[in-house]
């Protein structure tokens, strides 16, 4: 207990007595929390989006029309879709409504359905699914149906956004652990700077018997509360510089359709606070090994 | 108390710190390390409190031998030797008092008894009443006075003084000197590295003369020059 206290008032005295290198190390780890929110904000973001994108990958299967299946056959298929689990919802669409859906779209020219006699167009179903890269899977199981006439799901732009999306993820990935190297590195060094200028000090301590762990509390104390100090100012920046963006993005592109709560406020906020506590006695660590050497 | 058996140390590439160095302090003893700079006192010194490792021969201080010491009981080593530098090595951001209590600090000792024990070895050493000074704020005397109450308040059977006179004037060094005379009194042993002729020459103590790393004299009751 004694300790302890002698501990935290070693370490939040000398914090203040070398404010200078308080400070530094402070910005030090502000930037590059601010960097990593960012990042960390702009994957939730983007993911959020493509999520969003790839949700639009749908599954449509057009039924033959010559004969047209009975309403017996449609009404097994459709028991059959709904039962599968990778099926998130599907409705079934008449030949009436496709007719009707295609005369909305051309509702300008009119006169494109004048000459028709009959309804040539086929009867489809429409299925959403739970998780879009199972869009494979789902169709291929249509194949040879004698009721079914061809399966359509945009097979090549499925594959081609499923291969961006992958893609983009894992370079954010990367991104995110080069970064923080880079903070563990920039912070160290600062840390290291500022122990650097209070070598003759540890030089002291060790003179006088203090173990190594003996003064490396103090000094872990303070790269910690540098640490969480600088961190939650950043995550109380980069949060709100969220907000405030998302907020008047959607205000202003509406058809972005701008994912509100894309980023999980709580989640991140912990990330950052403890990467901040992490690389704060990191630094400290790794700044003081030399001087404890001996 | 001390023990030096055939002790070498080359600095790299091939600087000689200590040459072959053979020689027993006996416990309560009072010498003088004497020689000119670059003899190898500081070596010596460093030596001792384990700050380098001799390259060939064996160092024992108070029954221990320094070569097979692990690392981490060096700490505990330094505890039982007072250290007294030229230059004070007081903690500039701490209190007279409070340099004083780091020394028990360290050892897991902040009762309250360790606090009256401070207030005392800081009365004893003539600095009661600047005991919330801060080292810039004392003079030279002074401040070398605070190191030699931290080097003494956990009673070390060893008290080391490295040049301790050596940034004084010749009153102060004298008070210094008979602080150091009374600490040897209690029994603890008392080794110090020194330039000062005068003074070695008036106290008349055991002398050992130290010259490109060897020892060129050792004499019972000596002077700082050949007598």
């Amino acid at each position: 207990m004694g300790r302890i206290s002698f501990f935290l008032k070693e370490a939040f005295g000398s914090l203040r007595r070398n404010y200078f290198m308080t400070i530094a190390a402070l910005v030090t780890v502000f930037l590059s929390i601010v960097v990593l929110g960012g990042v960390l904000v702009f994957v939730f973001t983007t993911d959020a989006l493509l999520k969003e994108v790839e949700e639009k990958v749908e599954i449509t299967v057009y039924l033959k029309t010559d004969p047209d299946p009975t309403a017996e056959e449609v009404a097994i298929m459709q028991d059959q879709i709904t039962s599968w689990p990778e099926v998130k919802s599907s409705s079934y669409i008449t030949k009436e409504q496709a007719l009707q859906r295609l005369k909305e779209d051309y509702a300008d020219s009119p006169e494109i359905f004048e000459s028709l006699t009959s309804n040539p167009l086929p009867a489809s179903f429409e299925i959403a699914l739970v998780d879009p890269q199972t869009v494979d899977i789902v169709a291929a199981r249509f194949e040879g149906d004698s009721i079914v006439d061809e399966v359509r799901y945009g097979k090549e732009i499925a594959d081609k956004l499923f291969a961006f999306t992958d893609q983009a993820r894992n370079f954010m990935l990367i991104f995110i652990v080069l970064l923080g190297i880079v903070a563990i590195l920039l912070i160290s060094n600062t840390i290291r700077l500022s122990i650097f200028a209070r070598k003759r000090e540890v030089e002291i301590m060790k003179l006088v018997g203090a173990t190594n762990w003996f003064i490396r509390w103090p000094f872990l104390i303070e790269g910690i509360t540098v640490g969480f100090l600088g961190a939650l100012v950043a995550t109380a920046v980069v949060l709100g510089l969220n907000h405030y963006l998302v907020g008047t993005v959607s205000d202003n592109l509406a058809f972005l359709a701008m994912p509100l709560d894309a980023v999980p406020y709580v989640l991140v906020t912990v990330i950052l606070l403890a990467v901040g506590v992490v690389i704060g006695a990191a630094g400290s660590a790794i700044g003081l090994r030399r001087f404890l050497k001996v | 108390m001390i023990k030096f058996e055939d002790v070498t140390k080359i600095y790299p590439p091939s600087t000689v710190g200590l040459e072959r160095v053979s020689l027993h302090i006996e416990k309560g003893e009072f010498v003088f390390l004497v020689g000119p700079s670059g003899s190898g006192k500081s070596t010596f010194i460093r030596l001792l409190i384990r700050e380098i490792e001799q390259d060939r021969g064996r160092i024992i201080v108070g029954g221990r031998d320094l070569d097979t010491l692990r690392s981490w009981k060096i700490p505990y080593l330094r505890r039982n030797i007072g250290c007294v530098f030229q230059d004070f090595k007081l903690l500039t951001n701490k209190t007279a008092f409070e340099n004083v209590m780091y020394a028990l600090v360290v050892t897991g000792n902040a009762t309250g008894a360790s606090k009256k024990k401070a207030a005392e070895i800081l009365a004893l050493v003539g600095l009661g009443h600047k005991s919330d000074s801060y080292p810039n704020e004392l003079s030279g005397g002074e401040q070398q006075r605070v190191s030699i109450a931290r080097a003494f308040v956990n009673h070390p059977p060893l008290l080391i003084a490295d040049e301790p006179t050596g940034n004084l004037d010749p009153d102060t060094s004298m008070g210094i000197m008979q602080l150091l005379y009374r600490i040897n009194k209690t029994g603890t042993t008392v080794l110090m590295a020194t330039h000062d002729r005068e003074m070695v020459d008036r106290m008349r103590r055991r002398v050992i003369a130290l010259d490109n790393g060897k020892v060129v004299r050792d004499q019972k009751r000596g002077g700082y020059g050949e007598d």
